[in-house]
């Protein structure tokens, strides 16, 4: 699985030995349309995590700011591991109070399926 | 000059180029930081600028002209309203100046604007085809911005505003 680095956003990927898809978003997600770069990536990355049966962690500690757009594509990202049960984790800073608001908000998409779950740093 | 009343203000047009939303986000961002000690606040006001120059040069009318006003006014006592305002053209018969003003509507209609966010979030996860656009823009600077929104079209040109309360700190 490939980093992804478009514009000012660059995701870094690093497998941990328990399965764990471990990406680090860096930078900032300002593109026109970013679920037109987001999406096809995110799908490779579903498809190699499918394989080994392991699940993803997305880190948003380090990114500088996104858009609303960008948002749209995490709620997408949210449903379709869960309809392929995938495990998804994001993890955020709550000292910030951006982040805090922006995925407490997301809050709504957590179910007792242990499918997604969100965790500040 | 008393310091407590003396406010700023910034007044630009912007040309119809994407890298500029994000160069005047960080300049304002930064310009804040270099006023108040407030980072979560200087956050908020970059954001609802970035999002609000987006939908300018997303949803003008960029054939008869080229540029977007930009306005950022702070005032108040100890400085703690901000006011950033967008101008752009808009093309004649343009569906999006009614969707722009029905969707300031629907999230004042709310008695808290996270109410109105959650609830569009509901209706993005709902709707399963990927619709362009997602109507996460403004109803996110309505909350996560604690802004209060006004859209006014008048000689082919719409304005919009949002309002932000630094003394009234946000929900969080
Ligand atoms: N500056 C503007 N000029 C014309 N229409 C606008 C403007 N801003 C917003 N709109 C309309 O309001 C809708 C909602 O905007 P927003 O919440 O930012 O979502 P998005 O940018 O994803 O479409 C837009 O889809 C557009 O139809
Ligand atoms: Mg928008």
């Amino acid at each position: 699985m490939h980093n992804l680095q478009s514009g000012d956003l660059t995701i870094e990927v690093a497998e941990a030995p328990d399965g764990v898809m471990r990406c680090t978003w860096k930078g900032k997600s300002n593109e026109r349309n970013p679920p037109e770069i987001l999406k096809p990536w995110f799908e490779k990355l579903l498809a190699s995590v499918g394989e080994k049966q392991g699940s993803i962690e997305m880190h948003f500690e380090k990114i500088e700011h996104f858009n609303s757009s960008t948002i749209t594509a995490l709620i997408r990202l949210i449903q379709i591991c869960r309809k392929t049960n995938v495990k998804l984790v994001m993890v955020y800073d709550q000292s910030l109070k951006w982040q805090r608001l922006s995925f407490d908000a997301l809050r709504v998409f957590e179910k007792n399926d242990d499918l997604f779950h969100l965790r500040f740093a | 000059m008393s310091n407590d009343a003396f406010g700023f203000s910034i007044d630009m047009t912007v040309r119809n180029e994407w890298r500029n939303v994000d160069l005047l986000r960080t300049s304002v961002q930064n310009c804040f930081t270099a006023v108040f000690a407030d980072v979560d606040g200087c956050h908020a006001i970059a954001m609802v600028t970035g999002e609000l120059l987006e939908n300018a040069l997303k949803y003008g009318d960029w054939v008869s002209g080229d540029r977007a006003m930009f306005r950022l006014r702070v005032h108040g006592q100890l400085n703690q309203v901000v006011e950033v305002s967008v101008q752009n053209p808009l093309k004649a018969d343009d569906a999006n100046g009614n969707t722009l003003v029905k969707a300031i509507e629907w999230i004042n209609s709310f008695p808290k604007p996270e109410a109105a966010y959650r609830a569009r979030m509901l209706q993005i996860a709902q709707n399963d085809e990927d619709e362009s656009p997602s109507r996460l823009g403004l109803v996110r600077i309505a909350f996560e911005g604690n802004c209060r929104l006004a859209a006014k079209i008048v000689d082919g040109h719409v304005t919009v505003t949002a309002a932000l309360d630094l003394s009234s700190s946000a929900a969080g």
